[in-house]
């Protein structure tokens, strides 16, 4: 199978997940705090990342636009961590679509800076991420008080738990890499 | 150690020059925010309320960001320029980053009067009446902003020294706590920038998050936090990043202080021993800021006092011993960046036993929140990393030996120090008088003789400031063009 007919078909497999997410499944999905916090909206990103990898053609190489655009897909995330957006979208179909197809924005473009840029900017990005995880978490389990009316109390705090666990997991996880990236440069340096 | 490349050593300077020309506005700037605050305290005029705190936010904001951004960009350019290949244009993306998020934090108290101090203490920017809403939003995106800038810079140099010396272990020093000699010598600056930037890394993380938090409160309003969590975040955050600053400064002085006695300043078994304690220390330290925080477990405040100690006696008393070694009936001759990095260590030890003396728990049940604080972090600021700066910037301006030699520390830098002595001593004076911190001014302290005390201090203070830019300006007056020229 030539590179293209590979490239088409799997473009057009992400292209039917995003459609089964985003509307045979949105209802489903937007039942419940937990999954469309934790599935539907990780599974756009996914979508997106994967759709930035199988793009080879375009390439952020420029360092400080890299970075740019790092910042401002970070900044942009956090706006549909707010929980009057969360419950708008929960209310309008249209205003979630909106939401998923800005996340999977997000996800390419994360995509394609990330496969030119220097280790230590990947290592900054991943733990800027976890701090917004961290901080969304923690805002999710600790408030007794409903912030989404669309969902229940509970539903916010097991939401709020997965991802501060995740946030302070991905923490870990990025120092880890982090630290192997310094073990792993000293042996390549050994090696010459 | 670096091969030699005339044209990346220009861009390299460059960029430094760039960096000393900013830090050189925006220096006595702060510092006049600094004079205002003190002359309303001596009551030679009357700023209101809300004003005084505005500038007391932007002076330690200002201050704290300024003095621990031009520390990092003089390792970048020390390291760039000796040891290891520094992405240059990462350095300027942080300077960019640096330059937006200090414009963004002079527009919020300037203008919107963001007046919670620099420490954002939950919930007061949310509950303050003297701003507007959106200079606490702004606040908040600007020291993102210049966390982001810091984060990449100090990550940068971090990994590039580990392509270099090794792993992580290397960095740290590990290979001289065995019984056979390292093959690769590791220079002082490398193990000393590694114990700074590591912790400050994980502090700018929990300064993100903390931040955050903040951010979706500003947005969110019904949203409410728990107060002690957020101030024990603030302050892993803030005090982490002050001692920083001081510690990138004392790396470029083990670099730069030989040349002028000409002895080694190696690293070797109680180097590694102490900068690995101030490495895993410093992160706990910053407990002694929450004593009087009743609903803090008790065995917190007891690892504060602990901690503070060791982060603090280790490094310093090391540092000083090797000082000693260093100029002890060393043929040296005393220029201006000799004798500056000698009296900013001796700053450094001054205003560290200060602290070390107030976080000792009896003592500061008398002098917390007393005029006390600022004179010990004002000295190891003002009497010890300023002093590195200034000793670094000359040191900057000068292109070889015998010009760097030839600078006598002249009128305008013994003018510095004396304003500086004199300023830093009435700061004591008040804090052994009882004299509260961030007080607009004393007129309502009704306790024996505080509010005369206070006012008399702060006016003399005042004068003493003055000297200080004095001192300044005549400084400036050389430094400017030859380091505009150094860059040509």
């Amino acid at each position: 199978m030539s590179k293209r007919i590979t490239f088409i078909l799997s473009i057009g497999i992400l292209g039917v997940l995003f459609f089964i997410l985003s509307f045979p499944l949105n209802h489903w999905l937007s039942q419940t705090m937990p999954r469309h916090q934790l599935i539907q909206l990780p599974l756009m990103l996914v979508i997106g990342l994967f759709i930035g990898y199988q793009n080879k053609n375009i390439n952020i190489t420029n360092l400080p636009w890299g970075i740019a655009i790092l910042i401002l897909a970070l900044f942009s995330l956090m706006f549909w961590m707010l929980p009057r957006s969360i419950d708008l979208t929960v209310v309008y179909p249209w205003f979630n679509r909106v939401m998923h197809l800005h996340i999977v924005g997000v996800g390419f473009f994360i995509s394609l800076v990330f496969r030119n840029i220097m280790f230590e900017v990947q290592m900054a990005f991943l733990l800027m991420l976890s701090a917004m995880l961290i901080a969304t978490g923690a805002v999710l389990k600790t408030f007794a008080i409903l912030l989404c009316s669309s969902f229940t109390i509970e539903q916010q705090h097991e939401t709020g738990l997965y991802l501060l666990s995740f946030g302070i997991l991905l923490f870990v996880v990025t120092l880890f890499l982090f630290f192997k990236g310094l073990g792993k440069v000293s042996n390549q340096r050994s090696s010459f | 150690m670096l091969q030699e490349n005339p044209a990346e050593q220009k861009r390299h300077k460059k960029l430094i020059v760039i960096w000393s020309v900013t830090f050189l506005i925006l220096f006595p700037v702060l510092i006049a925010l600094g004079l205002l605050m003190r002359l309303n305290q001596g009551e030679v005029f009357k700023i209101d309320p809300g004003t005084f705190y505005a500038l007391m936010t932007l002076h330690g904001l200002g201050m704290a960001g300024v003095l621990f951004s031009f520390s990092w960009a003089a390792l970048f350019y020390l390291i760039g320029t000796r040891y290891i290949k520094l992405n240059i244009g990462l350095g300027y993306l942080v300077y960019l980053l640096v330059l937006i998020g200090t414009v963004g934090l002079v527009i919020a108290s300037l203008i919107g009067k963001f007046a919670a101090g620099w420490y954002l203490l939950y919930p007061l920017p949310f509950k303050g009446v003297s701003w507007t809403g959106w200079s606490t939003g702004l606040t908040i995106v600007s020291l993102i902003i210049l966390g982001v800038a810091w984060l990449l810079g100090s990550l940068h140099v971090v990994y590039a020294l580990a392509k270099e010396y090794g792993s992580f272990s290397n960095l740290m020093g590990w290979q001289y706590l065995g019984k056979t000699e390292p093959e690769k010598e590791l220079p002082s600056i490398v193990l000393i920038t590694t114990a700074s930037l590591v912790p400050a890394i994980l502090s700018f993380i929990v300064g993100a998050v903390f931040l955050i938090m903040n951010l979706m409160q500003h947005f969110e309003a019904s949203l409410t936090f728990d107060p002690l969590l957020l101030k024990n975040m603030v302050f892993f955050f803030g005090h982490t990043l002050v001692n920083v600053t001081m510690y990138c400064c004392v790396a470029w002085v083990y670099v730069l202080l030989p040349e002028f006695t000409k002895r080694d300043w190696k690293v070797n078994k109680v180097v590694v021993y102490s900068w690995n304690g101030t490495f895993i220390f410093i992160m706990f330290a910053y407990f002694h800021h929450l004593y009087m925080d009743f609903v803090q477990p008790v065995s917190l405040h007891y690892a504060g006092q602990i901690a503070s100690y060791m982060s603090s006696i280790p490094a310093t008393v090391v540092t000083m011993f090797g000082l000693i070694v260093q100029v002890y009936h060393a043929k040296i001759k005393w220029s201006i960046i000799p004798m500056a990095f000698l009296l900013g260590m001796a700053g450094w030890a001054i205003g560290g036993f200060a602290a070390v003396v107030d976080s000792t728990m009896s003592i500061n049940k008398i002098l917390h929140n007393t005029l006390w604080v600022p004179a010990h972090f004002h000295t190891y600021m003002l009497l010890g990393v300023v002093l590195f700066i200034l000793g670094f910037l000359f040191y900057l301006a000068h292109n070889n030996k015998e010009e760097r030699d030839a600078v006598k520390p002249g009128l305008g830098f013994w003018t510095f120090v004396f304003g500086a002595s004199g300023f830093l001593l009435m700061f004591y004076l008040g804090g052994m008088k009882s004299v509260p911190r961030r007080y607009a001014d004393y007129t309502g302290i009704d306790i024996g003789n505080v509010h005369e005390t206070g006012a008399l201090l702060a006016k003399t203070a005042g004068g003493f400031v003055i000297i200080v830019l004095i001192g300044l300006l005549i400084m400036y007056g050389s430094l400017f063009s030859k380091l505009l020229k150094a860059s040509k």
